[in-house]
């Protein structure tokens, strides 16, 4: 008895040095992005407050480019309502009698909630951003978020006034993509080196794929519409197997400097979970 | 001794807020990561027993980590650091108990010493943060050169900050 206490107190610091490891072992392999504490991540009262603070200062230096990319969006989207209208009225001529409407449950599936990125960051192997809004405002997990570029993530973890998201750049996160135009769908994932570029795999062999093609989002999950521009394709590549292509993805999102995003919710979500763990 | 315990604190603050701010969203040529606040745990005092040193590394990690969303990562790679602070000065000093001054600087070590002893520190650290992130050995040389990059940028940032926290009657380079 008196050997082993010796012992343990002799080794005492190897102990302390094991517990130390182990809860950090621990920490780095709990794998589930969604599930975790909001203590433990930068959705926390104390830093989310401090990244908050500094955004006030350091939001007013992209300005200028954001409000760039704004108005070029802008005239892109009263390009497409002129158009529509045009169109609208041609259909009208066409069926006077045809009392067509849009039903409900299509127009008003998706609600917005505007919130700015207060944390960002680009270079690690797995990113994450840190918004100001949280479940006061409506954010919920698994909420789609997208900037005026593009898609930007899916929130993980909310708090009371913020909320974490898995960036787009995070091997944890894939997304259902397809190419604009055509039914062929695979699924985009970041392969960890450059913020500008991602990789979407599994994409069938027997379509011709031409750079600078629109990669939109295929709307198969709930959590993004389908439709919302993802990048271009930038470069064809045989997979390892050769019985898919995988094309590098020109990201329209410009991640390194992100400002006011919109996180998506899907009225039809919770519906179709049901519907989806019935079967 | 409250006192020191006081500036030791107000020290991690700023280091702490320099790192999450400003440290993190840096990218040299997208090698080279500086980790400012690992001056905090370098100028730990030196008759600290290793267990109260890992304690304090630990956590001074995961605050880090808390805020900048790694899980772990920087607490484990504190932990060793802390844990072989002992080793390493046992490397370079060879007569422990002729330190007056028990805060290692350039002053109470010598340059040549308190250089080694950090250098050593920083490429421990940075090493055992490149590999655990990737967590892969497929890009070794990448990440190799990560390390030793992220290594040398925070070893030149170290001696700014050495510079600007040693007072008056402290040796500088």
């Amino acid at each position: 008895m008196r050997n082993l206490i010796d012992f343990l107190v002799r080794h005492f610091s190897w102990f302390v040095f094991l517990f130390y490891l182990v809860i950090s072992c621990f920490l780095l392999f709990q794998n589930n992005p969604y599930q975790q504490y909001v203590y433990l991540t930068s959705a926390n009262n104390v830093s989310a407050s401090t990244y908050k603070a500094v955004s006030n200062v350091t939001s007013y230096f992209d300005l200028q480019s954001i409000n760039q990319d704004l108005h070029e969006r802008n005239a892109l989207l009263e390009m497409e309502v002129i158009n529509l209208k045009r169109q609208l009225n041609d259909y009208k001529i066409l069926n006077t009698t045809d009392t067509l409407a849009l039903p409900d449950s299509v127009a008003s599936n998706f609600t917005y909630h505007f919130a700015t990125v207060i944390n960002n960051s680009i270079s690690k192997t797995m990113n994450y951003i840190t918004i100001d809004k949280g479940e006061v405002d409506g954010i919920e997990p698994e909420m789609g978020v997208v900037d005026q570029n593009g898609v930007v993530g899916i929130v993980s973890v909310v708090s009371k006034n913020a909320a974490r998201v898995i960036s787009l750049l995070n091997p944890n996160m894939r997304l259902s993509c397809k190419v604009k135009n055509s039914d062929s769908f695979g699924s985009m994932i970041w392969d960890g080196k450059s913020p500008y570029y991602a990789i979407l795999e599994e994409m069938p062999r027997h379509i011709k794929y031409m750079k600078g093609d629109t990669i939109v989002t295929s709307g198969y999950s709930s959590v993004f519409p389908a439709g919302l521009i993802v990048g271009t394709i930038d470069e064809v590549d045989k997979s390892r197997d050769d019985n898919f292509y995988s094309l590098k993805v020109k990201l329209s999102t410009d991640f390194t400097r992100l400002g006011t995003v919109r996180a998506i919710k899907s009225n039809m979500a919770d519906e179709l979970k049901t519907i989806e763990s019935e079967n | 001794m409250s006192k020191q315990i006081l500036n030791f604190i107000f020290l991690y603050i700023i280091l702490l807020l320099a790192q999450v701010l400003i440290c993190n969203n840096v990218c040299l040529f997208n090698i080279a990561t500086p980790f400012v606040f690992l001056f905090f745990i370098i100028r730990l005092p030196i008759q600290i027993s290793v267990n109260w040193m890992m304690t304090i590394c630990f956590f001074a990690g995961w605050v880090v980590d808390i805020f900048s969303d790694t899980q772990g990562m920087n607490a484990l790679a504190c932990l060793v650091m802390g844990a072989s602070r002992g080793k390493i000065l046992d490397l370079y000093v060879p007569r422990r108990d002729e330190i007056t001054n028990p805060i290692p600087s350039m002053k109470s070590l010598g340059i040549g010493v308190y250089l080694k002893y950090m250098l050593t520190m920083v490429l421990l650290f940075c090493l055992i943060i490149t590999f655990v992130e990737a967590f892969t050995l497929k890009n070794f040389w990448l990440s190799m050169l990560r390390a030793v990059g992220s290594t040398l940028f925070t070893f030149v940032l170290l001696l700014g900050i050495d510079g600007l926290v040693n007072t008056k009657n402290e040796k500088r380079l």
